[in-house]
């Protein structure tokens, strides 16, 4: 696996695609920062529960303002980087050289963890320093201690991320393609997350509603206790689909005819 | 007994209605140049996918380098290379870095890269990226990306689609040095026998998904050998004429025809003595089974090969 890791090395090094990725995300927190403070400037006020990023010490919740545009990105990114390997027909080079379908499953999925948690790292730092440069680094409302909140906090949404960027992977490699990958990608992502809450409205069903990592992402507020309680419950969805989703990836990725 | 590379045994792969390959069982020995020829969508690139382990058989085995089973065979796949289809490259990188690439996949050194872009004649492509090359150069790098690997075993599936006569040339010759010079196996593909006449040691054809027909070069050459046709009413006096001019590779064909295999050019001359000899002469010349009619022969098609 370590040889297919270094390949993919090589590859994304030289793809203007994570690039990309990297600039979106690296551009977002300082476009806020200065939109906020343009906003200020003009005598609106920043309220914590809802612009959740109001000063450098909410920087670390960055991951939470940005939930959509961080998944959508994601999204477009692994849906090329999967299926285009199958498009230019170079997933044959590494497969009949006798590699193991699982470990190329599992070094694609590695990279997505990395690309992940290095977007979201630096999403998530560029903000709290755009953040503090421009409103200063004030506080958490309600948090103390602040260090064991901001990593708890940050880890908690980066797993949040990470299930979907594991689903994302799997759908990858069940649609082969590209094109075809970018809208079920989306189309979960919409879905899931606008149309998961519906759940709610239903005594019996509104379990389901937390079944998806979404749900924590998009609806709760990451700064109430009642929601930080809620933590190892995100982790622990967020395991389960990360999971469920490379299992069912694997096994029927070993089952794919390669064309 | 030169060793096994590949035998495969009944070999059955379905596509909803569509049998792709039906029963389809070959052996190939090591130093084989092995010609796959059928026309498009005859079951080639399926073949050579089922071999590669890109694709599930429904039927059959498969034993590469004596090994079979799951684990034995993606052992044994680690001593091949392969170009299916389109060349497999990373259209954003150079040729070097697609050997790298490559190299890292299978996890060996990247010392031999100069040695193969040389051979590839690839060397001065220097920045400039996979997806700017010519087909000619996609396939020959292609080829260099199956080589990194130190492969025992080549598969190319139609190596000369899409090349120019002189591309054709160049790659046959590629392909001949690899043989000797390395010692490779081949296996590769064609929709044309002339084609592939120029380079295998053997062939088989597949046609429907089946393999209706394998024969080794020396074969194919009996099959497709040249000679003089010689169609005279008097065939007996005929023939003492030939034994006259010192001519011992003949053959009485029919009542009235005469096949001659030897000096081919000198189909003039032997008319001549015929006609001296007054021996009637209703037609003379050389002729050829042209391969592609003798394909169609095998095939009982209508097909282009």
């Amino acid at each position: 696996m370590l040889n297919l890791l270094t390949a993919e090395n090589m590859k994304s090094r030289r793809s203007k695609k994570l690039w990309i990725v990297l600039f979106i995300l690296s551009f977002f927190p300082i476009f806020q920062a200065a939109n906020s403070l343009m906003t200020v400037h003009y005598g609106t006020e920043l309220v914590q529960p809802i612009d959740t990023v109001i000063n450098g010490a909410t920087g670390v919740l960055m991951i939470k303002k940005n939930g959509l545009t961080v998944l959508l990105v994601l999204a477009a990114f692994i849906s090329f980087y999967i299926g285009e390997e199958f498009q230019h027909g170079t997933i044959r080079n590494a497969l009949s050289l006798g590699r193991s379908r699982a470990q190329y499953y599992a070094t694609k999925l590695a990279v997505a963890t990395g690309l992940s948690l290095v977007g979201t790292l630096l999403l998530t730092l560029l903000g709290m320093i755009s953040f503090t440069f421009a409103f200063g680094f004030g506080e958490v409302p309600g948090i103390s201690p602040y260090f064991s909140y901001a990593i708890k906090a940050f880890i908690t949404l980066y797993l949040l991320i990470l299930a979907n960027a594991s689903i994302y992977t799997m759908i990858g490699f069940l649609s082969k393609n590209s094109g075809i990958s970018l809208i079920w990608t989306f189309l979960y992502t919409v879905v899931t997350g606008f149309g998961a809450p519906i759940f709610l409205q239903t005594e019996h069903f509104k379990q389901v509603t937390y079944w998806f990592s979404e749900s924590f992402l998009f609806y709760f507020d990451f700064v109430k206790p009642a929601d930080i309680a809620r933590f190892p419950e995100m982790v622990l969805v967020s395991l389960i689909t990360v999971v469920i989703s490379s299992a069912i990836g694997v096994y029927r990725f070993i089952r794919t005819d390669i064309k | 007994m030169s060793e096994t590379i590949l035998k495969a045994t009944n070999i059955s792969k379905v596509y909803g209605k569509h049998k792709a390959l039906d029963k389809v069982s070959v052996e190939i020995k090591r130093g084989m140049i092995y010609g796959l020829i059928g026309e498009n969508g005859a079951g080639k690139s399926s073949f050579m996918r089922v071999i590669m382990g890109l694709i599930s058989i429904d039927e059959g085995q498969i034993e590469l380098f004596g090994e079979s089973g799951a684990t034995g065979l993606q052992r044994a796949r680690r001593k091949m290379g392969q170009s299916i289809e389109t060349p497999a490259l990373y259209p954003e990188l150079t040729a070097r870095e697609n050997l790298r690439v490559q190299a890292a996949n299978g996890g060996v050194s990247e010392r031999e890269i100069d040695d193969l872009l040389r051979l590839m004649n690839l060397e001065n492509t220097g920045k400039k990226k996979a997806k700017n090359f010519s087909l000619g150069m996609r396939q020959r790098l292609a080829i260099a990306s199956a080589l990194i690997t130190h492969p025992e075993f080549l598969i190319l599936d139609e190596p000369t689609n899409g090349l120019d006569p002189s591309g054709i040339v160049e790659m046959r010759e590629i392909i001949g040095r690899l043989v000797t010079e390395r010692g490779m196996t081949v296996l590769l593909s064609s929709h044309l026998l002339d084609e592939l006449s120029q380079v295998a040691t053997h062939y088989g054809i597949l046609h429907h998904g089946k393999l209706i027909s394998e024969f080794s070069r020396e074969e194919l050459a009996d099959q497709t050998r040249q000679y003089i046709e010689l169609e005279t009413p008097e065939v007996q006096a005929a023939v003492v004429v030939l034994n006259e001019l010192g001519i011992r590779d003949y053959e009485v064909v029919s009542e009235r025809g005469i096949n001659i295999y030897e000096r081919l050019d000198d189909a003039a001359a032997i008319n001549r003595s015929l006609v001296l000899a007054d021996v009637d002469v209703t037609r003379i010349g050389a002729t050829r089974q042209k391969l592609e009619d003798y394909f169609l022969q095998l095939t009982g098609g209508t097909t282009h090969a």
